[in-house]
């Protein structure tokens, strides 16, 4: 069967959720739920030296008051918060009298009501003993780390550098930002059927059974994750979190299912976030815009304790024909928490850098900085020599070019006036995101009646991965989209891989793709003929079988049997961007129209248009969101989105969403989305390469591109803000 | 649980004695929407809530004789889409219709948000002493002075405090010479709005000049010819939903071409919602062109003092100021 592409369905669960039917994990009602509040720490380094927990068992209602001396227990291990999967790293708070980072907890209340345990909360006295710190990757206490020289490097880059004649050289800075999805961070642990089951709205339920239960000592098959939705995660919500082990480990000892919500201040201090980087770029050219070179160097924020590391240097190297390439990244330590992945957490600071600094080049050059682009289009990965599975970047360009209407654009800067005066820049950038899969377990239940349920591997964060399920599943069974039952995002239905990295629909859609395809084969074999187009169900109903059952593991191309173990095991699985025969990627480009005021230096983004090459197009509908979502993120970086950091306290000072400054409706124009929606059948059987990541990538650099265009002005720092222009 | 009383009070007399029965733990709510997020922060702690927004006519808006009058808890949103304060006073509407979003104006009053507390990122974090802030716990020092202070005033400031008044409204009401309407235990006054609010000199802590137990009853605005010719700009890290960088109110009394008489006021760069005298003075008796309206508003901005990371408010100010004075004078026409 071919695959049906492109269609345009309602997201499967839209109703549900606009209904408010849809429980999160917080949502889940038990009974006797004790509620749980944090205690953060108020200094950014140091030791307890006290605590006083006795006006807080004053509170009527209060349960209990746990602080280190409860929880030493606790293990830290590969799979602990921060660790990476490498051993000695990573940071567990309150199992130890320290305080590595500001804000962390340093003891848990828990209460009958969220109104004692936050009253308890607040009547708790630390003492501390403060050490010094630095908590920003600038300041004198900082620890670099030894430059890590990148793995992929092609030619002499160095001495094709040194000899050209056209060069850029620079520097390119990156905020630290916080995710902030709207669903709070969360932890619920409650007792069934004699297993402790662990609620969070997580990427990775598996991480509860492959992590939690170490730290606890248990085994994990004693543990079982649950995660029902996930109210947005961005990369936030991939693992075990600060509160996880101590909320769990505080309904062990109370023997009582215990709730904790983390509120959003706290989440500035305690969840992920993307670090701050900086990026030296160094391009040189040939006077026809060859690129000759490329020499790339980021430095980046970490904290004292995890294994976050830097991987700046992946993509960049694959957008264009570079002669010659080079990299370097750099680990700076400070006294934060652990930073994390950030959707597109390296690939979006990287195409800032490098998308910029191609502008800049093609400003030197006296060249369209979209020519430029064409003019080094590859089909072969320089590093490795091997071809994509499967590259339109220049198609995006040109369809992109003619949707945006590119050939109104100069060189020159502020050549474009509006009516009122404004001057108008016109920006281009692209993006890139590897094509990655991971395995997944699946059982396919049909129903002679039309119910079709699957219980496969992924969790639902919003980006639709149901209803890319569904259009498997409605493409090669013809089951009614009102008759389906989605089981994902739970352990207790099928292994669990981490949901990230885009890895999603490419994992999931083959998935259920290859269980519709073997239910149909079983069925042909049951009736001994071939099927016919009418509906599955219908077929199956004349076989007066009251149910057919299938089963299958679904392995990504260049892996074996050994990738199901693991993920039986929660230990995460992903290939790619490189495969046996070739490098996969997910292509963007991105055309940003501004608007800037000339008096105050007012940006406003009129118009966005992005075409995506992502494969396959599953969903229409869902698809043009991804994109929306992720230009609106683009937005975000360039024009708003920044942690401010006081070096002399640490900790973030704008911890909420009135003074965290996302873009609101009011900044966002128009965004035009398009799909090449060709699919790439050598990457797997569905076409589907991944789409949530790359939408991002480019994004803001389009913009930044843009508002130089306007101004003259090149900003090489996010996010760009009022007085930048002025 | 904290203990927390909760009365509904139909008159101001019957509001002033639950209040002063309560005592010092006594607050007056009426949207809540400062009210309780202070609450949250640890800044406010009430025992007891005196709910004043259904006081009779409390709500009541009234454009019929010589003044406007406002009650103190009409909603924000009631006054800014009323047809006479839209049509014939629009920076009023304007400061309204700009600040926070529709759902909080929808809750909000025009009596709170007179009294509504800096937004001073210190301030509003600095639970368990986080940070020294001389507003929350008087004498402790100032944290925003040399720290993170790119949202901190540049007009106005003490040794002591800094941090910015954050309302658009009472920075229109300003402009507009309006007089608050007060009821206390002595009965009822009425004060110039500019008497309301008080420099942070050394005791930031006092913000407002009337009595703990007093309650705005209302707003009046003598009613102008400069009212049409007028205009709220506000300049923010968003259009929407955010509060001013900087900001200007801006009505003008013409004579032709000529400036009788301007009234101007800044918001998002002062301590105290800010009346600019010298870019009045300077506009009186002129022909408006940018160069004109730049000068009047640099010379708003001639006492402005930065610190480490708002300098760009005293131009970005100035800038702002003088497009509000040209979009203000460009509707007499
Ligand atoms: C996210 C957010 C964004 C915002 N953005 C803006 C903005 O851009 N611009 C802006 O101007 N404002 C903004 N605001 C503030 C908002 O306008 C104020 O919170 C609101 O006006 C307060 O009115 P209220 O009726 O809710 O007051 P309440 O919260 O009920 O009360 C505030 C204070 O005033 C006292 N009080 C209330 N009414 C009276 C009265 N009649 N007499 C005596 N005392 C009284 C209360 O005791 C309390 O101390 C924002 C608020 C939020 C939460
Ligand atoms: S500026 Fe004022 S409110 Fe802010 S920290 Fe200083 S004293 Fe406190």
């Amino acid at each position: 069967m071919t695959p049906n592409r492109n269609a345009d369905r309602p997201r499967i669960d839209a109703h549900e959720k606009v209904l408010g039917r849809a429980l999160y994990a917080a949502d889940q009602p038990f009974p006797g739920l004790l509620h749980a509040m944090t205690v953060p720490a108020t200094i950014a380094k140091g030791r307890v030296l006290s605590i006083d927990t006795a006006a807080a068992l004053q509170v009527p209602g209060v349960v209990r008051v746990f602080t280190h001396d409860d929880f030493s227990q606790i293990r830290t291990t590969p799979a602990a918060r921060g660790a990476y999967g490498q051993p000695g790293k990573g940071y567990q708070p309150m199992t130890a009298p320290q305080v590595r980072h500001r804000g962390e907890p340093v003891a848990l209340v828990v209460a009958e009501t969220l109104e004692a345990a936050v009253e308890g909360a607040e009547a708790v006295t630390v003492r501390y003993a403060e050490d010094p710190f630095s908590a920003r990757m600038d300041d004198d206490l900082a620890s670099p780390e030894p430059d890590a020289v990148s793995p992929l490097a092609s030619g002499d880059a160095e001495a094709a550098f040194a000899s050209a004649v056209h060069t850029i050289d620079v520097e390119y800075r990156h905020p630290q930002q916080h995710h902030n999805p709207i669903e709070l961070i969360s932890t619920t642990a409650a007792f069934e059927d004699g297993t402790l089951r662990i609620y969070e709205g997580t990427q990775s339920a598996a991480a509860f059974a492959g992590g939690l239960a170490g730290m606890m000592g248990m085994e994990p098959q004693a543990l079982r994750g649950v995660s029902p939705y996930t109210g947005g995660g961005f990369g936030q919500k991939n693992g075990v979190q600060e509160q996880s082990v101590l909320v769990a480990s505080a309904a062990l000892l109370l023997r009582r299912p215990v709730k904790l919500v983390v509120p959003r201040g706290q989440l500035f201090h305690t969840a992920s976030y993307r670090p701050h980087s900086r990026h030296r770029v160094r391009l040189a050219a040939d006077g026809d815009g060859r690129l000759l070179a490329g020499i790339y160097e980021t430095v980046q924020q970490n904290s004292r304790y995890d294994g976050f590391a830097s991987d700046h240097g992946a993509t960049p190297p694959r957008m264009y024909g570079y002669g010659a390439w080079r990299g370097r990244e750099r680990i700076v330590r400070v006294d934060t928490q652990t930073p994390g992945h950030q959707r597109a957490p390296y690939e979006h600071p990287a195409s800032h850098a490098t998308e910029c600094a191609l502008d800049e080049l093609a400003g030197a050059l006296g060249m369209d900085p979209v020519a430029l682009r064409l003019a080094n289009d590859t089909q072969r990965d320089p590093i490795t020599g091997k071809p994509f599975s499967s590259r339109h970047l220049a198609d995006c360009l040109r369809r992109g070019a003619a949707l945006f209407g590119w050939d109104r654009r100069t060189n020159q800067p502020g050549a474009l006036v509006a009516e009122n005066g404004d001057r108008i820049g016109l920006g281009v950038a692209c993006g890139s995101y590897k094509a990655a899969m991971t395995p997944s377990v699946t059982t396919l239940r049909l129903s002679a009646g039309g119910q079709c349920r699957i219980a496969t591997s992924g969790h639902e964060m919003g980006q639709g991965i149901r209803s890319v399920i569904a259009a498997e599943l409605i493409d090669v069974l013809g089951v009614d989209p009102d008759k389906l039952d989605i089981r994902i995002g739970d352990t207790g239905h099928a292994p669990q891989h981490l949901t990230a990295g885009s890895w999603g629909a490419g994992s999931a859609a083959p998935a259920a793709r290859a269980a519709a395809l073997k239910l149909r084969e079983e069925l042909s074999q049951l009736t001994e003929a071939a099927l016919s187009d009418e509906p599955v169900p219908v077929q199956l109903a004349r076989t007066r079988r009251p149910y057919l059952e299938v089963s299958v593991d679904t392995v990504p191309l260049g892996k074996d049997r050994q990738a199901i173990e693991q993920l039986r095991r929660g230990m995460p699985v992903t290939t790619g961007p490189e495969y046996p025969d070739f490098l996969a990627f997910s292509w963007i480009a991105h055309f940003a129209e501004v608007h800037v005021e000339p008096s105050t230096g007012r940006v406003r983004v009129r118009r966005v248009v992005s075409v995506a090459d992502c494969g396959r197009v599953m969903n229409r509908r869902t698809a043009e969101s991804q994109v929306r979502g992720g230009v609106v993120w683009g937005i975000g970086a360039a024009l708003r989105e920044v942690a401010e950091c006081d070096p002399r306290f640490g900790g973030v000072l704008n911890n909420d969403l009135a003074e965290y400054v996302v873009p609101v409706n009011a900044d966002i124009g128009a965004i035009d989305v398009d799909f090449i929606d060709e699919p790439d059948s050598r990457l797997n059987p569905s076409g589907v390469k991944g789409l949530g990541e790359v939408a991002m990538v480019g994004a803001a650099a389009a913009i930044v591109n843009a508002v130089h265009n306007a101004t003259g002005k090149r900003i090489r720092h996010l996010p760009i803000r009022i007085e930048d222009l002025l | 649980m904290k203990p927390l009383s909760y009365v509904q009070v139909r008159t101001a007399r019957e509001a002033i004695e639950a209040f002063v029965a309560a005592g010092e733990s006594a607050r007056y709510i009426a949207g809540g929407t400062n009210l309780y997020d202070l609450m949250k922060l640890g800044i406010e702690k009430p025992a007891h809530l005196i709910d004043i927004a259904d006081l009779d006519g409390a709500n009541r808006i009234d454009t019929d004789g010589d003044r406007l009058f406002f009650g103190g808890a009409a909603l924000m949103a009631d006054v800014a889409e009323h047809p006479v304060v839209r049509d014939d006073y629009p920076v009023l509407a304007e400061s309204l219709s700009k600040a926070a979003s529709q759902q909080l104006r929808n809750m909000a009053t025009v009596g709170g948000n007179l009294l509504q507390r800096t937004r001073c990122p210190y301030f509003r974090n600095g639970a368990n002493g986080a940070y020294p802030c001389n507003k929350r716990e008087p004498g402790s020092g100032c944290a925003a002075i040399g720290g993170m202070d790119r949202s901190q005033a540049v007009l106005g400031a003490s040794a002591a405090c800094n941090a910015v008044s954050p309302g658009d409204w009472p920075v229109a009401l300003m402009a507009m010479d309006a007089a608050i309407e007060l009821q206390g235990l002595d009965g009822p006054r009425v004060i110039p709005i500019a008497e309301l609010y008080r420099p942070p000199s050394r005791t930031p802590h006092l913000e407002f000049t009337i009595g703990r137990e007093e309650i705005v009853t209302g707003i009046s605005v003598p009613k102008t010819a400069a009212g049409r010719t007028s205009t709220y700009l506000k300049v923010r890290d968003r259009e929407s939903y955010a509060f001013a960088l900087v900001s200007a109110a801006v009505a003008l009394e013409m004579d032709g071409d000529r400036v009788r008489q301007a009234h101007v006021a800044l918001g998002g760069v002062a301590t105290v919602p800010w009346r600019a005298r010298p870019a009045e003075a300077l506009l009186r008796g002129e022909t408006l062109d940018r160069e004109r309206a730049l000068e009047a508003a640099r010379a708003a901005f001639a006492e402005a003092r930065a610190g480490r990371h708002n300098a760009f408010k005293i131009e970005l100010g100035a800038r702002t100021l003088a497009d509000a004075i040209i979009n203000a004078g460009s509707k007499s026409r």
